[in-house]
């Protein structure tokens, strides 16, 4: 019974304790949460209130389910839908892949391995405006250094017409993406490598397991709540990307690489090139409209990929 | 309990903080929507911001904005000569703001922080959003009592509806013009003269680029609006327009033939079609003969990217039979603007009334950083001073257009959709159709919902357009 007694005092305490920690927690959360609604939760409840008008900064004039109408008969915006989608699918299948091969690699430890970190992660560091710029004249057609190269080493014949070609644009914009991102991706997975203990690795080599081995049934399993997580911010990352585009084709041509996003800023903001007026009604019903798309495959993704998180 | 506090405490920040964002939005609405209640409220932070302005000291500090670097040194001269001998004590601080322009002027008006003037080219202040909103004043009574000004800038002749003008009232006066667009040209690899028909002028295109044999090109075409930098200036000279002023509607019909001879200069062009800056680069380097643009080119030839390799002409645009049918447009330059906001409105005018004088406006032309609009200036100038503009100067069948309504248009704008027709990304007559429907459809409901009126000219007269008599109708 003492032991009963000593037991709930404990309880008690700890109870007391709780809501101390709780009030003390809270409080610590409290300008992170005020942030948040006025940041964050505000300008998405700021958007809901022009999805039925036409606004171009100056004059509001209330239309109904008329943004609706034309967003479900816009053509252009269903194909940035699609385009976005294709880029995202290109953009992971590759970039995933080669930042956990270059991960594994470096966390060999191999000579000069920091440096091979640092520079790979350097693209990351840099805006992706002035990256897009410079993949502008990397990407010419005439003097190109792409081009230059891959004629030089007798793989194509003629130079290709990258950005002014409907048929390779996407491969550019996503030869942009991986260079600037990879990087980043690398480095979680080398932080998530870092974190696996190394007995489990001694145990593998005692049980005679070779590299390949170690990677399939070592690393790869150890690492998926990283991997979970690095799949999801690329996932949502990708669908956001419309920066280094804008720069490097601008949608083009012929709409070619516009992605949702860059449509939805065109929208807003307005385009040096277009003699269109803003729409910021318009835009804001797009941008729920995209939000919902991106939390739609994020939600999937997320139920197809609950069980990475069981694994260890 | 604890979680029902948390989260008592959360709904109740929630409600706090929508409830505080949604008074002060309910606020930006009223701007936005009820003019009349937005310029009194207006007129209250102003005598506020007076009384802080007259308190802080015994001068007048008047702020003004513009989106022009290319004469921000010559203007701030002007500013500094002002600032030290006008006898009223008015200090002036300019500020040179270029990204997203009208937005931020209208933003910093409704956080009160607006400055005095702001400057504007074409419709760069688009009149329609700032005279109807209150943002901006007119400057009759101004213009109507100073004499000097008016034989300097000649206002009454220039009144450009939509542009600087609305029902009668005159918001600024421009100072110069930029002219239409011209073609700009490599005397050392074209000797011939250059064709007046665009299908004679796509021929040149090609033969020179097959001469150059990949060492040089015909033409260069930018990825920056490349519908407006030749194409559209040449159906504007052939008498097309995006705009049936008669019939108040869009009709791109005529374009199919500027689009098919469109193609040929595509075949001909530098393989890149890069942003402007980059084809000047490659224009001055002599990696292709022909470029089009307007008078803007001159310092840029001469200072930002001087050709120095060869000689460089200019000429006409062609057109598609070798007549002018239509008026080229071109773009009225530096107006100068008084916001509503301003507690110091007369000490404004004379910051303008300055600014505009023959003394600094005959400095600025000859400088050469636009055309004179008015014959008295272009009397006054020398010449010989404004070195290739004179290459640019205006010529009988420029003009400016009357504004087209600012549609809430669904997809890409005209330039994009017909560009891509020239491109070969869609087909021509199934863009057409498309533009009209769009164009049309959009402009139907904007004009039924009140957002725009429809622009008619009963006697448009497509050699002079801005001459007409301009009725904007709600239906």
């Amino acid at each position: 019974m003492a032991g009963n007694d000593g037991r709930g005092k404990k309880r008690i305490k700890l109870r007391s304790g709780g809501s101390h920690e709780g009030l003390a927690s809270f409080l610590m959360l409290l300008p992170a949460i005020i942030f948040l609604i006025v940041c964050s939760i505000y300008p998405f409840i700021w958007i809901f209130r022009y999805i039925c008008y036409n606004y171009n900064g100056f004059t509001a004039t209330y239309t109904g389910a008329a943004n609706f109408e034309r967003m479900l008969s816009d053509k252009t915006f269903w194909m940035s839908v699609v385009h976005t989608f294709e880029y995202a699918f290109y953009k992971l299948l590759f970039i995933i892949p080669l930042a956990l091969i270059i991960a594994v690699i470096l966390h060999t430890r191999i000579m000069g391995s920091n440096v091979f970190r640092g520079v790979y992660f350097m693209p990351t560091v840099i805006s992706s405006s002035i990256a897009g710029m410079i993949f502008t004249f990397i990407f010419a057609t005439k003097n190109g250094i792409l081009n230059s190269v891959l004629q030089s080493l007798h793989i194509v014949s003629s130079p290709i017409p990258w950005l002014t070609g409907t048929n390779v644009v996407m491969a550019a914009v996503t030869i942009l993406a991986i260079w600037g991102g990879f990087g980043n991706y690398m480095l979680y997975f080398t932080s998530g490598m870092d974190s696996i203990s190394n007995d489990v690795y001694e145990s593998a080599k005692i049980d005679g397991a070779n590299g390949v081995q170690t990677f399939f049934y070592v690393t790869l399993p150890m690492l998926s709540p990283v991997l979970k997580v690095v799949l999801m911010l690329a996932i949502t990352g990708a669908f956001k990307d419309y920066e280094a585009i804008m720069v490097l084709s601008d949608g083009g041509p012929g709409n070619r690489s516009m992605v949702m996003f860059l449509y939805i800023y065109r929208m807003i903001f307005g385009s040096a090139t277009s003699t269109a007026a803003v729409q910021i009604g318009y835009g804001a019903l797009l941008s729920v409209v995209a939000a919902i798309i991106v939390g739609i495959v994020t939600a999937i993704y997320l139920f197809i990929s609950r069980k990475l998180d069981d694994v260890v | 309990m604890k979680k029902k506090l948390l989260s008592s405490i959360l709904a109740a920040t929630m409600v706090v903080s929508l409830a505080a964002c949604g008074s002060a939005s309910s606020d930006t609405t009223a701007t936005t929507t009820e003019t009349g209640d937005t310029q009194t409220a207006e007129a209250d932070t102003t005598e506020a911001a007076a009384t802080t302005q007259t308190a802080s000291g015994d001068g007048i500090t008047i702020t003004m904005w513009t989106n022009d670097r290319h004469d921000m040194d010559y203007i701030q001269s002007a500013i500094d000569t002002f600032n030290s001998t006008n006898t009223d004590g008015i200090t002036v601080e300019f500020q040179t703001v270029t990204d997203n322009y009208a937005n931020q002027i209208q933003l910093a008006y409704q956080g009160g922080t607006a400055p005095d003037i702001v400057t504007g080219n074409g419709s760069d202040i688009s009149i329609n959003n700032f005279a109807d909103t209150g943002i901006v004043i007119p400057l009759n009574d101004y213009i109507s009592a100073d004499e000097e000004y008016q034989k300097v800038n000649d206002p009454y002749n220039h009144m450009y509806e939509g542009y600087n003008v609305k029902d009668g009232n005159i918001y600024s006066v421009y100072s110069g013009v930029r002219s239409g667009v011209r073609v700009e040209y490599n005397t050392s690899l074209i000797t011939e003269e250059i064709p007046s028909t665009l299908s004679d002028y796509v021929a040149l295109a090609q033969k020179v680029t097959d001469e150059g044999a990949g060492q040089y090109y015909g033409i260069g075409l930018t990825s920056s609006g490349p519908f407006g930098r030749l194409l559209e200036a040449s159906a504007q000279m052939s008498g097309i327009y995006p705009y049936d002023y008669v019939n108040g509607k869009f009709d791109f019909s005529g374009f199919k033939e500027i689009v098919e001879a469109g193609k040929g200069l595509v075949a001909a062009a530098y393989p890149d079609q890069q942003g402007v800056d980059n084809m000047r680069a490659l224009f001055a380097e002599g990696q292709f003969a022909l470029w089009s643009n307007a008078s803007q080119e001159v310092s840029v030839f001469t200072n930002q990217i001087p050709v120095t390799g060869f000689e460089w002409g200019v000429a006409e645009v062609p057109t598609l039979d070798g007549t002018v049918k239509g008026a080229l447009n071109m773009v009225p330059q530096k107006g100068y603007y008084i916001l509503s906001s301003s507690p110091n409105q007369d000490a404004a005018w004379k910051v303008i009334s300055y600014l505009q004088s023959e003394e600094v406006m005959k400095s600025y032309l000859e400088n050469g950083y636009c055309l004179p609009i008015t014959d008295y200036m272009a009397g006054i100038i020398d010449s010989s001073q404004t070195g290739r503009m004179v290459d640019f100067a205006t010529q009988d069948y420029e003009d400016v257009y009357p504004p087209t309504p600012s549609i809430n248009l669904t997809g890409d704008d005209y330039g994009t959709v017909l560009w891509n027709a020239v491109m070969g990304y869609v087909d021509v007559d199934e863009a057409i159709e498309d533009l009209n429907t769009r164009y049309n459809e959009a402009l139907e409901a904007d004009v039924a919902s009140g957002t725009v009126k429809r622009l008619v000219i009963k006697d448009y007269d497509p050699l002079h357009p801005s001459k007409g008599t301009a009725e904007y109708l709600s239906e």
